[in-house]
């Protein structure tokens, strides 16, 4: 019994202890000359889509939820947003060549066709960012008309 | 007593040996790797290891395409530029950065081959364009499905003028028809 309490009393003491490693913000608190928003035609109803259901983890600026604060959410968090960045970071889809733009644009397509993206675990927390039957096919009707677009331009 | 320590020498001597025999293994396979077009990988290396992943889709096999995704990656990762013109330079820079990605997706995807075969889509143009640009260093065939991705349909490249559909798989396995033929 004395064990099992000295055991929880070190956890309690990890936890406190671990609320002072806090990861740097992803929040740059500015829009990129880059930003997909200024690079591509985008209408107000998909502008707001891919605010609310991809920019957190997909672009330089992430809108934290409280818990954030709390370790080691933080952390998890932390990891989602880089690897999210790193895949496709909507920050700076002006800097991708031609190529990778309409590569991008297609495994968004492919991914909201599959119901890969957004996350069921960002979901599941972000209700609003769940995509419905008309969200998806406002999507997937801009990643074409962009995909045009983009090829034009070349 | 005497036993046992005889038994851990003899031990030791074979963990040492195999350890050395490993070695000279390891360094004889990155020579015999390394010998062609001066270090780096070339276009014939992105072929074989295309060529690799294809062949495991039409099989259905996502285990063996994700081999042979990891060994495109590396490839593209160690491809030797020196004999190309600053044009093909462009393009195939153009081509590696997108490339490369897909092939890491469909090696860490296997277990996932329907969505292998998103990236093979999108990666079969990229190896077209740089065969187109480059040479492939043997015949390949541009290869149409029209059925693939809800009848949008999609290419790939193979080495053999029969058609063995990588995206449909087994169950489909002669849909599609040759659209090119690249020498």
């Amino acid at each position: 019994m004395r064990l099992a309490k000295k055991i929880a009393l070190l956890l309690l003491v990890i936890l406190i202890a671990i609320q002072f490693i806090q990861p740097a913000r992803n929040k740059s608190g500015q829009v990129l000359p880059t930003d997909i928003l200024r690079t591509v035609p985008v209408s107000p109803a998909v502008r707001a889509l891919l605010k609310t259901g991809c920019y957190d983890c997909h672009s330089n600026n992430t809108n934290y939820p409280w818990y954030a604060n709390v370790q080691p959410i933080g952390w998890i968090l932390n990891g989602h947003i880089q690897k999210g960045k790193a895949e496709l970071n909507f920050s700076e889809f002006g800097s991708y060549t031609v190529r990778r733009q309409k590569s991008k644009m297609k495994s968004i397509e492919s991914q909201v066709n599959d119901n890969g993206m957004p996350l069921a675990s960002y979901t599941w927390i972000h209700k609003n960012a769940r995509l419905s039957k008309e969200n998806k096919v406002l999507i997937i009707d801009w990643v074409t008309k962009t995909n045009e677009a983009i090829s034009t331009k070349q | 007593m005497g036993l046992a320590v005889m038994v851990i020498a003899l031990t030791a001597c074979n963990n040492s040996n195999t350890k050395e025999e490993k070695k000279t293994n390891d360094t004889a396979n990155t020579a015999a790797m390394a010998a062609p077009v001066t270090g780096g990988s070339s276009v014939k290396d992105v072929v074989e290891h295309y060529l690799h992943i294809k062949n495991a889709l039409t099989k259905d096999d996502g285990k063996e395409a994700a081999n042979g995704g990891k060994a495109l990656a590396d490839v593209f990762g160690k491809f030797d530029q020196s004999s190309l013109t600053a044009e093909q330079k462009k393009t195939f820079t153009d081509i590696q950065a997108d490339a490369k990605e897909h092939a890491e997706h469909i090696s860490v995807n296997a277990e996932k081959i329907a969505h292998q075969r998103e990236h093979f889509a999108t990666l079969s143009k990229d190896v077209y364009d740089l065969v187109k640009s480059l040479g492939g260093g043997q015949t390949l065939y541009n290869d149409f499905c029209p059925m693939y991705n809800n009848n949008k349909g999609a290419t790939w490249l193979s080495e053999t003028k029969d058609i063995k559909n990588p995206y449909l798989g087994k169950a489909m396995p002669t849909c599609g028809n040759v659209k090119e033929t690249i020498q």
